[in-house]
């Protein structure tokens, strides 16, 4: 029997219909927010990784009735209003940090939550910050340069983009 | 005189194609296409024996669940397909070859009934010997997995041996080799075996197929690295003209080899081709821990290699033994296995040369084409033998191999002259970089560390027709569009071709679009594989470009009357200097321009370029000679440093240095992409990754979880990653394949650093932690060497070595 869930989709609430057993992985694809992907649905991958509430999370490991009354930021949600690309989507393409794409997005939203906690990372703790995300193609090189970039990119701005959200 | 300028042309460092609506989470791979309440869904129910004849299959409960609408056995859909050899069947009809071999397809309304449906079929079975070892099904006949391989089609280059389990025998025949270690100084004969491996592309395989009612056309949407490969394949299983079968390739989220040909889609189509289906979309999405059982891996292999040395350090003879594992499938693995003997001396000049390169059946998964196709199971054996014998003849390893180094113009195995390359420069600055020379002491505290050094080579592993075709659009706004079937899978294929046309156009490179392939607008392009497209795809969108450029001069020439010669594209403004003109591209190269009679010339720009390579002849069956058995090779290097743990058997990469020679970096922001990416690939098959099985062929790894890749922590302190640019004679740019390259070279880099760590020698992959411990271990009682051969009941190396024919 499927339930209503609330919650706050970058920044928009919404309402989807869900079964309880649907993951929010799922309930988000069939919804149309397809930038979460769906690597293993068993939390191996991260590629479908999000951030509720800062905090970044696997979405095909939670139910998608347990985000009721949250807030759900996905990578789509990092672009601003006017269209200008969030700090770490811009050094991620700078930097050569994506080639397939296909883990981009998580691993961007596993950048974001740790970035919020510690804008002024060494290399090192962002090896550990993102251990959660596999990638395949870039052997991880160039996305440890991205984040380091970004991160220097938004200290200087002094401003957090996306945190409005 | 250069008629075109821009900035972002051939070799400039630029941003990619498509990284913007990646970033952004918007690109739509082929699990996000949409297909409307109209889509079925279809789960495979699959083995759970190795081999077994099929009693009966019972679908009846299955039937029942709700949702579900039909379920496709074997005997519904009897087609045969293969990319070389038409060896495998979408689902098992009659037998199953292996433990996860599909045996009944469940469609449904939802991909959780299909699910449902797919856990109440059943099936019985009357079991069948297996056989599981590679060695012992190539040599022994008691057990075939393929008793009917006789019927099988195959392309010529291939040679099956109907009525035992090899199915393909690839052999070099140059010189007396006897003779020769018979003349030799030494003679050194050691061995390395390596269990299968995983691509580990995140996206799990996707297809859509539908049949149109009416027409019987075919739509085929999937996450398929080679769009015409697979149109191809489909249509030559199914008896289908090629005009029936549309092919659409979404962006794939990895490949390496592992969507290379036709994968899944057949399994697909069987689903979608029913008679109580077709009409409806039929989605078939692989769920993880099918991946490996789905579709190809690459294969398990056991490399025997005898070299004879004469006293100078010089090898004159060697004596390969290579056994593949292809699994129960050879329609595309019977190749890496020829790619592997035609490159059988490796970056060495060797005179006298006997190869025998199999592809043996067993009954397991299946192998076939990833990153390196032959090479690194190649190399992964040889860097290791060849660093043996020059310990046992007292020579320092990378003397011995710069003094056989295969230099410009001495024959490879097969006989053809070696193209140009300065690898002895990437050497040296290998030798410097890691301080190959220096003994250091370790960083870490109680740990021992070491250094080791590879060579390694390839060339494109294609047929000698492999052809490509593209086409340059010139829009109406000055804007272009590049239509070639490249899957730019990551590897930045569409950036290069934009700087190419940018180059030729003088076009800036954000008004250049490059298309995912779809068989109804794009021309032909054999496969994206072989790290042959920058190079073969290359030249022709270099001579589509230049085709429209040409077009575009000449109609310019007519407009203002003045010789094509004197007119220049500049960042998109065309001119000519000597009628002070200047103007934008605009919609008349589109329309026409107008003359002064009031009529209009030219119409819509079209430029087309088409490249087969001119003389690859396929090497003789019986020798492996060839006056051009592959268009070039590239050549280059690892050096590693590494720091093991004696009380665990853990070990850290501290630094890794690795070059190629490319001939030309058309686009160096993805060549280094390529280099870095491939390197900790090879690093991670290396030191953590091997598909297991338990005795009765049942998967034991198929996920993340069991089947490890490096993540983040695992990649190596400092990663070196440089090119050389010696030109390639026949190339756009003179730039050579290097996408796989730096896949193949660093495993065998490591177990060298192991053994200066270590003083025991591992003839296993992979080299991680417990096999180390190990080895320190055995070390400890007096071993020389360790070697772990699944399947081996005598685990003495040694005896092992001398049993093998």
């Amino acid at each position: 029997m499927k339930r209503d869930v609330n919650f706050i989709l970058n920044g928009r609430p919404v309402t989807l219909s869900v079964e309880p057993r649907t993951t929010l992985l799922r309930a988000l694809r069939e919804y149309g927010v397809t930038s979460v992907k769906r690597g293993c649905e068993e939390g191996e991958c991260g590629t479908c990784t999000l951030v509720i509430d800062d905090l970044a999370q696997k979405s095909c490991m939670v139910l998608a009735l347990e985000v009721e009354g949250r807030s759900v930021l996905t990578v789509e949600g990092l672009v601003a209003p006017n269209g200008d690309l969030h700090p770490l989507q811009q050094a991620f393409i700078e930097e050569g940090a994506i080639q397939c794409g296909f883990c981009t997005p998580g691993m961007i939203m596993t950048a974001y939550a740790f970035l919020r906690k510690n804008p002024d990372p060494t290399e090192s703790e962002v090896r550990e910050a993102l251990a959660g995300n596999l990638c395949r193609c870039t052997g991880y090189i160039p996305i440890f340069r991205a984040v380091i970039k970004a991160a220097k990119t938004m200290r200087e701005l002094g401003a957090h983009p996306g945190a409005a959200r | 005189m250069k008629q075109t300028v821009t900035r972002n042309g051939v070799g400039a460092w630029t941003t990619r194609k498509y990284d913007h609506e990646k970033a952004v989470g918007t690109l739509a791979f082929t699990d996000d296409l949409r297909f409307g309440p109209e889509l079925l869904h279809a789960r495979a129910f699959r083995s759970t024996k190795a081999h077994a004849e099929i009693l009966s299959i019972d679908v009846s409960e299955a039937m029942k669940v709700k949702g579900v609408v039909k379920v496709v056995v074997g005997e519904n859909f009897v087609h045969r397909f293969g990319l070389y050899l038409h060896d495998r069947t979408p689902l098992a009809i009659g037998k199953v070859r292996y433990v996860g071999e599909p045996v009944a397809l469940v469609v449904a309304e939802t991909e959780e009934a299909a699910e449902e449906g797919m856990l109440k079929v059943t099936a019985k079975y009357r079991d069948l010997p297996t056989v599981f070892d590679p060695i012992k099904a190539a040599t022994d006949n008691s057990v075939l997995v393929h008793p009917e391989l006789e019927t099988y089609e195959h392309v010529p280059f291939i040679t099956p041996f109907p009525g035992t389990n090899i199915a393909n025998w690839f052999r070099i025949r140059r010189g007396d080799v006897e003779k020769a270690f018979a003349e030799s100084e030494y003679v050194i004969e050691e061995a390395v075996n390596c269990p299968q491996i995983a691509h580990g592309f995140l996206e799990p395989h996707c297809c859509i197929c539908k049949e149109e009612l009416s027409t019987g056309n075919l739509t085929i949407w999937s996450t398929a690295q080679s769009a015409f490969a697979l149109r191809e394949i489909v249509a030559t299983g199914l008896g289908y003209p090629l005009s029936k079968i549309r092919v659409i390739a979404p962006p794939i989220g990895g490949g390496f080899g592992g969507k290379a040909g036709m994968t899944v889609e057949a399994l697909c189509l069987a689903g979608a081709m029913d008679p109580d289906i077709k009409g409806r979309p039929v989605k078939l999405y692989i769920p993880r821990e099918e991946v490996m059982l789905t579709s190809w891996v690459r294969q398990a292999y056991i490399a025997k290699i005898k070299l004879g040395i004469d006293a100078d350090g010089k090898i004159t003879a060697i004596k390969n033994n290579f056994y593949f594992d292809t699994g129960i499938s050879a329609e595309y693995g019977a190749n890496p296995v020829r790619s592997a003997g035609y490159s059988s001396t490796g970056c060495y000049y060797i005179p006298n040369v006997w190869t025998d390169s199999y592809a043996v059946y067993t009954n397991k998964p299946f192998g076939g084409a990833y990153r390196g196709f032959g090479l690194p199971e190649l190399m992964g054996a040889m860097e290791v033998v060849i660093d043996i014998a020059a310990r046992k003849i007292g020579m320092d390893p990378i003397e011995f191999r710069l003094k056989n180094m295969l230099r410009t113009g001495l024959p490879t195995c097969t006989g053809m002259p070696m193209n140009a390359h300065s690898l002895d420069t990437i050497v040296e600055k290998i030798v410097d970089r890691v301080k190959l020379k220096e003994k250091e002491p370790a960083t870490r505290k109680g740990w021992v560390r070491g250094k080791g050094f590879a060579l390694a080579l390839k060339a494109p592993a294609m047929p000698a027709d492999a052809s490509s075709s593209a086409l340059v659009k010139i829009l109406g706004d000055g804007g272009v569009e590049v239509l070639a079937a490249t899957m730019d899978m990551g590897q930045g294929a569409y950036t290069a071709y934009a700087q190419i046309a940018s180059e030729e156009l003088g076009i800036p490179i954000e008004k250049i679009r490059c298309y995912y392939p779809d068989t109804q607008s794009h021309p032909y392009d054999w496969q994206t594989v072989a790290s042959r497209s920058c190079w073969s795809m290359g030249m022709a969108v270099k001579r589509a470009a230049t085709d429209a450029r040409d077009k575009l001069l000449a109609l310019y020439s007519e407009y203002w009357e003045t010789p094509p010669e004197s007119i220049t594209i500049e960042h998109g403004v065309v001119k000519c200097k000597a009628k002070g003109k200047a103007e934008q591209l605009d919609v008349r190269v589109q329309n026409g321009f107008p003359m002064p009679s009031g009529s209009f010339v030219g119409g819509p720009i079209i430029g087309s370029g088409t490249f087969v390579p001119p003389d690859v002849v396929n090497p003789d069956p019986e020798t492996g000679q060839s006056p051009k058995s592959v268009v070039h090779f590239t050549v280059g290097a690892v050096g590693i440093d590494v720091e093991v743990d004696p009380a665990t058997g853990a070990v850290e990469v501290n630094k890794v240095s690795a070059g190629y020679d490319i001939g030309k970096a058309v686009s160096p922001m993805n060549v280094r992409g390529q280099i870095e990416g491939g390197t900790v690939q090879g690093i991670s098959a290396g030191l953590m990754e091997a598909m297991y099985y338990d005795e009765h062929g049942k998967l034991l790894t198929p996920d993340f979880t069991d089947y490890k890749i490096a993540t983040s922590v695992d990649v190596p302190g400092e990663v070196d990653a440089f090119w050389e640019e010696t030109p390639e004679e026949l190339s756009p740019y003179g730039n050579r394949g290097v996408a796989e390259h730096s896949m193949i070279s660093p495993a065998p880099a490591i177990n060298n650093a192991l053994f200066d760590a270590l003083g025991i020698r591992i003839h296993t992959y992979p080299t991680g932690r417990e096999r180390v411990y190990k080895a320190i271990q055995e070390k400890k009682r007096g071993e020389t060497d360790i070697w772990e051969y699944p399947y081996a009941l005598e685990q003495s190396y040694k005896n092992a070595v001398k049993e093998w024919k």
